[in-house]
């Protein structure tokens, strides 16, 4: 009975429009179908076409955002449905999550291209938002263009295309000993030679403040009081180029653009998975190497049937490091102890991984009604590892072995548009793996390996669509049998004979979506956008790793079964380009349908709620512009930003686990922008969680408290089609 | 033009409403909590992840929940290991490449769990057991350094691994952790180095381990073990330590293969002392090159050398089974865990088991319990006024506790703990 009290709640605050942020106005495009006085819109821009898709999607344009110090993963954590776990401060790792679904079950693209092997050097944790001009988020229901088999959503993050003359410049320092820069440049010629080139770097001492427990060395027990340390080992840095060049609007080509991103990072690792166990010399280093080619010409052969082209290669090499015969306390003493390696595991592990993908899109369009498209990724990933010092508990000869899986996703969809108010697509996608990886074929108690060869596939369909109730009311509805298809590790399982036996299924779920907006414009002054997401999963055969001691050895098998009912609302209001305010919030009620365990026995879980999964966040920001100070075309901006996330239990509560919670989660960001001269010279000063409360998206791993920032900016942009 | 003023009002009325109420939602649809459990036997349970530690003072009926467990652990994955004096729960652990924080429980006199201590486990462990006044932990195959951390070299240039890494947690001095490490290249004096499996106190300073003979472990051949190439598969080698890690003497036979049960980089023991301290040590015949069955040999009390006349083949008794784990019982009984199948395999299937008596020489397989094709899987035994505690998985059921009667070599089933998919190990706590 409570939930529906919740429900009702979660949907009264919806029309009360408290959701979805961003921080900076003055541009159309965060207000879906709206125009506001100050700004003249000439056909739809691509966020604007993206949010009112029959996609459960939601676009931003990241260029609202570019005075600000954020990274792409906390730019995505202020987008409904979407939750980022971090485990502490610059270049930490973080988890990217949508409605529910993270890891192996969402998949990210950077202008289309899967970002899979791109290496920790070159992710959204670290690269800056004024690396994006766009990000786009869709939730369960994924176009072909993605070819992916993401289960439950995709991010695609779109950086600039621009043909025009542009350059950004950045730097920002704060507090933790941080710097940041970051330039953008591109240029087009008469001739149509296209130039773009964008580098970025991060550095941070991170020695932010934590409270935990302390190891006294001569006992090595941990304090039962826990007290305030200063981060001593837990400097990050990174750098990253991209430069891109090709020429544009030729007989044969709209575009042909070859690129390569070359990255590195490296990473001192101050603590384990708990806060309280600390290292003072680890650490983990990668670097990457990524060619791109980018090929596109429309109107081939027949006007509107029109051809895209694009190809990554990856090679990513990425180093463990843990070489110290010492032991550290949080005070950052130590002392020696009589082997290597600070974690009890000696390691200076090297992994090497290389990947390719290659897509090509071919779309039709006859008329206004009718629309077809057909997308093929193949993708080519290959991982080694070579540990000189192997002492790790379940490494085996295979360990060594190279790995090798294929993928091909095809995609066909078909658009039918009779008019403005409507529209309805259809769309098929066909996956295959194959995959090349050792396999235990020992019958003694030595192992023995062989290389073996195996392919996998299924087909998953989807339907969206659309309409408009009036010029301010749309409903949009979407379905996908999405599917995750399982890796080489699963399909021959942990170096055991039996699973070639095991007929495994790849994890799928039913994702249907169902959207209604409104937003309007009254007296070119004020204007409101609210849209209600919502959302069911029903998410089934999770490919889990099972060990049963009357086999002997683990294997992989198909269990569990997980349902979300949830609610995505986000509002914004608009008070001509001086004032507005907006928020999201996100209510996902995830919850385990498995009846019976892997033993079959009555699972004490069912219809429990998924533990260690945050269900019900938001975010709320507010922002007032000045215009005209100290002079024309200079504008003053106050920004407040918040983000709360309810508490939530580590543990499954049927077992009874009540001991362990994240627990509520509100904190306070506000930031000053002066914008010189349209734009061109920026000045921003941010403050983040101002009431420096103790922040945790995980269990003990306590994030940065309070924080300053000052960034400056030059932008200078010159319309080349004027 | 009103009613779009009306309209913002309550945009706005309704915003600021939502901001002040936010912090006291809860839609928690809590279970009205289980009353937590208490009693003197403790036992480790795992559910879907996480462990908890459930209390009881009967074991053999009342079934209990997993959602009435005193306590949910912080980490999964210990190893219990309980002492009778003074009275403690250790849990050991160490995670994926991290280390663990271990923990001590006691009982209050109500039969309340009471947290001793927590310590940083900073070496993993493959072997376990009591000395003295510590409980003692070791595992092979580490770096050993100098005094300026450089790890140790050998003749041909290569980083030694034949280190071996002791933890020694002091019963007496608030379970205070030490770690030690040795080095045990040329150890038993043919060049080779050793991975130790088992602790057994003697009883006068000093306690026994086996020895896992071998050539250094090529250090890109993985297996997760830290043992190299066996050289010698049919000699049996035992160590005699002190306290201070001094090497007092080493056992020598060649009746019998190594003294250890194996498992990827896991050692289990088979050595035991029965209750009139002589010390048996069993060997399984892991080894694929081996000509030796499996058998036991005897050292006597106090003894220097193996019992020579005294020799005991088991697999003969088996019936061609090999077995993998020994545990004492009580006088001269022992459970033993058996292979499935006559051929081992580096996974290898165990889940049989059996009751060997050294002194009358006689081994009979346990009655009561599931059949072997049945067993998910099995916890760690507890042995208690004469009678073996088992916690066992079977297919389709949840985990139960087998009484298990030596004398008869029968098993009667005891309390289940619904909800659980492991029971992990049984101990007993009494209050001091």
């Amino acid at each position: 009975m409570k939930f529906y009290y919740c429900l009702l709640f979660i949907s009264m605050l919806a029309v009360s429009g408290f959701a979805q942020t961003n921080g900076i106005l003055s541009e159309s495009d965060t207000v879906k179908g709206v125009e506001l006085n100050e700004v003249i819109v000439v056909g739809k821009s691509r966020v604007r076409e993206i949010n009112e898709s029959a996609y459960n999607a939601v676009s931003i344009d990241a260029r609202l955002l570019h005075n600000t110090t954020l990274n792409l993963t906390q730019t995505l954590d202020r987008i409904s449905g979407v939750k980022i776990r971090e485990t502490g401060g610059v270049g930490s790792d973080s988890q990217i999550s949508i409605n529910g679904f993270s890891g192996r079950h969402i998949k990210v693209f950077m202008d289309g291209i899967p970002m899979e092997g791109f290496g920790s050097s070159f992710q959204l944790n670290n690269m800056p938002v004024n690396l994006a001009a766009r990000i786009d988020v869709y939730k369960g229901v994924v176009p072909i263009e993605f070819g992916a088999d993401a289960l439950g959503g995709a991010i695609n993050i779109v950086t600039g295309q621009t043909r025009n003359t542009y350059l950004d410049l950045s730097y920002s320092y704060g507090s933790f000993n941080t710097h940041k820069s970051n330039i953008s440049f591109g240029h087009t010629t008469n001739s149509g030679f296209v130039f773009r080139l964008n580098a970025y770097q991060n550095y941070s001492d991170n020695n932010y403040k934590v409270k935990t427990k302390l190891l006294d060395f001569s006992s090595s027990h941990f304090s039962t009081e826990e007290y305030w340390f200063k981060r001593f080992h837990d400097n990050y840095h990174n750098e990253a180029i991209t430069a891109k060049a090709g020429i544009v609007n030729k007989i044969w080509a709209d575009h042909l653009l070859v690129g390569i991103t070359l990255s590195q990072e490296k990473a001192d690792i101050q603590n384990a998975y708990l806060m309280q166990i600390v290292y003072g010399g680890r650490e983990r280093k990668a670097k990457s190497i990524i060619p791109t080619l980018n090929y596109e010409k429309k109107n081939l052969f027949v006007q509107n049937l029109n051809f895209a082209l694009t190809a990554n290669y990856n090679k990513v090499r990425s180093n463990n490091l843990d070489t110290l015969a010492r032991r550290y306390n949080w005070k950052g003493e130590y002392e020696p102890k009589g082997t290597k390696g600070e974690s009890g595991r000696y390691s200076m592990s090297e992994f090497d991984s290389q990947n390719a993908y290659i897509t090509a899109n071919l779309n039709y369009r006859p008329n206004n009604k009718h629309y077809f498209a057909v997308n093929n990724l193949y993708g080519n990933y290959t991982r080694k590892a070579t540990d000189a010092a192997a002492n790790s508990e379940n490494s085996t000869a295979a360990t060594f072995m190279k790995r090798i899986n294929s993928k091909n996703v095809l995609g066909l969809s078909y658009k039918f548009e009779p008019n403005k108010r409507w529209n309805v697509s259809a769309f098929y996608k066909y996956y295959k793996v194959n995959v090349r990886g050792p396999v235990d074929i020992s019958t003694t108690t030595v192992a023995e390996y062989a290389e073996k060869e195996k392919s996998f596939s299924t087909a998953g369909y989807g339907i969206v669509m659309t309409y408009f109730l009036t010029d301010a009311f749309q409903v949009k509805t979407s379905f996908e049998k999405a599917y995750r298809l399982p890796s080489e590790r699963e399909l021959f399982g942990d170096e055991v004979l039996e699973t070639g036996d095991v007929s495994l299924k790849p994890e799928n779920s039913r994702n249907l979506n169902f959207n209604i907006s409104y937003s309007n414009v009254w007296n070119n002054t004020h204007s409101a956008y609210i849209d209600i997401g919502m959302i069911y999963r029903d998410t089934r055969d999770y490919i889990r790793r099972q060990i049963e001691q009357r086999y002997g050895g683990a294997f992989y098998t198909n269990h569990g079964k997980v349902r979300n009912i949830g609610v995505d609302c986000e509002a914004r209001y608009f008070y001509r380009n001086i004032f507005s305010a907006g928020g999201n919030i996100t209510y996902q009620n995830i919850r385990s349908m498995t009846r019976y365990t892997v033993n079959e026995t009555y699972d004490i879980n069912y219809r429990g709620r998924m533990p260690n999964v945050p269900y019900m966040f938001g975010n709320l920001d507010v922002s007032y512009n000045i215009n005209n100070v100290l002079g024309k075309e200079n504008v003053l901006s106050l920004g407040y930003n918040m983000r709360y996330v309810h508490a939530f239990l580590r543990d499954w509560i049927n077992e009874g686990a009540t001991d362990v919670t994240i627990p509520m989660q509100l904190s306070h960001d506000m930031n000053v922008t002066y914008t010189l001269q349209n734009g061109r010279y920026n000045i921003s000063f941010e403050v983040k969680n101002i009431a420096d409360e103790m922040l945790y998206d995980n269990y003990s791993l306590q994030k940065p408290g309070r924080s300053f920032t000052i960034k400056l900016r030059y932008f200078f942009f010159n319309n080349n089609f004027k | 033009m009103s009613t779009k003023k009306q309209f913002f009002k309550k945009v706005f009325a309704s915003a600021f409403t939502v901001c002040l109420l936010l912090p006291l939602v809860s839609c928690d649809d809590k279970d009205s909590p289980a009353p937590k459990t208490k009693g003197s036997f403790f036992l480790s349970v795992n559910g879907e992840s996480a462990e908890y530690i459930i209390q009881t003072d009967n074991l053999e009926t009342g079934d209990l929940s997993i959602a009435s467990n005193s306590k949910t652990l912080l980490q999964s994955g210990h190893t219990w290991i309980f002492n009778n004096n003074p009275s403690v729960a250790i849990g050991l652990i160490y995670q994926q490449g991290s280390p663990g924080i271990g923990l001590g429980f006691g009982v209050d006199s109500d039969g309340k769990l009471k947290e001793l201590a927590n310590f940083q486990i900073t070496s993993r462990y493959t072997s376990y057991g009591f000395f003295d006044r510590y409980a003692l932990t070791s595992v092979g195959g580490v770096t050993p350094v100098d005094a300026n951390g450089n790890a140790l070299k050998d003749e041909s240039g290569n980083e030694r691994s034949d280190g071996v890494t002791f933890n020694f947690i002091d019963l007496k001095g608030g379970l205070s952790l030490q770690e030690k490490t040795i080095t045990t290249l040329n150890i038993t004096g043919n060049g080779e180095q050793a991975t130790l499996s088992g602790i057994v106190d003697m009883g006068n300073g000093e306690f026994l381990t086996g020895l896992v003979v071998s050539q250094p472990k090529d250090p890109n051949a993985g297996g997760g073990s830290s043992t190299g190439t066996i050289t010698y598969p049919d000699s049996v080698w035992v160590a005699a330590f002190d306290a201070e890690l001094n090497l007092k003497r080493i056992y020598r036979d060649d009746r019998i293969s190594y003294s250890s049960g194996r498992y990827r980089s896991q050692y289990y023991s088979q050595i035991g002392k029965a209750d009139d301290g002589n010390v048996y040590v069993f060997s399984g015949s892991y080894e694929s090159t081996t000509t030796r069955p499996c058998g036991v040999l005897k050292i006597n009390k106090n003894a220097t050398t193996f019992d020579p006349s005294w020799y005991f083949n088991i697999e003969e008794k088996t019936g061609g089974y090999k077995f993998r784990k020994v545990w004492h019982i009580t006088g001269n009984c022992f459970l033993l865990e058996l292979y499935n199948d006559f051929t081992l395999s580096a996974t290898g299937a165990a889940t049989q088991y059996g009751i060997v008596n050294v002194e009358t020489r006689t081994f009979n397989m346990i009655s009561g319990i599931p059949a072997k094709d049945k067993i998910i899987n099995t916890g760690l035994p507890m042995a208690y006024e004469g009678k073996m505690y088992f916690p066992i998985v079977e297919e389709g059921k949840y985990p139960a506790i087998y009484i298990i009667d030596p004398a008869t070599a029968t098993a009667d089933k005891g309390i289940s703990i619904t909800g659980a998919t492991s029971l992990n190990a049984i101990g007993r706590l009494t209050s001091q």
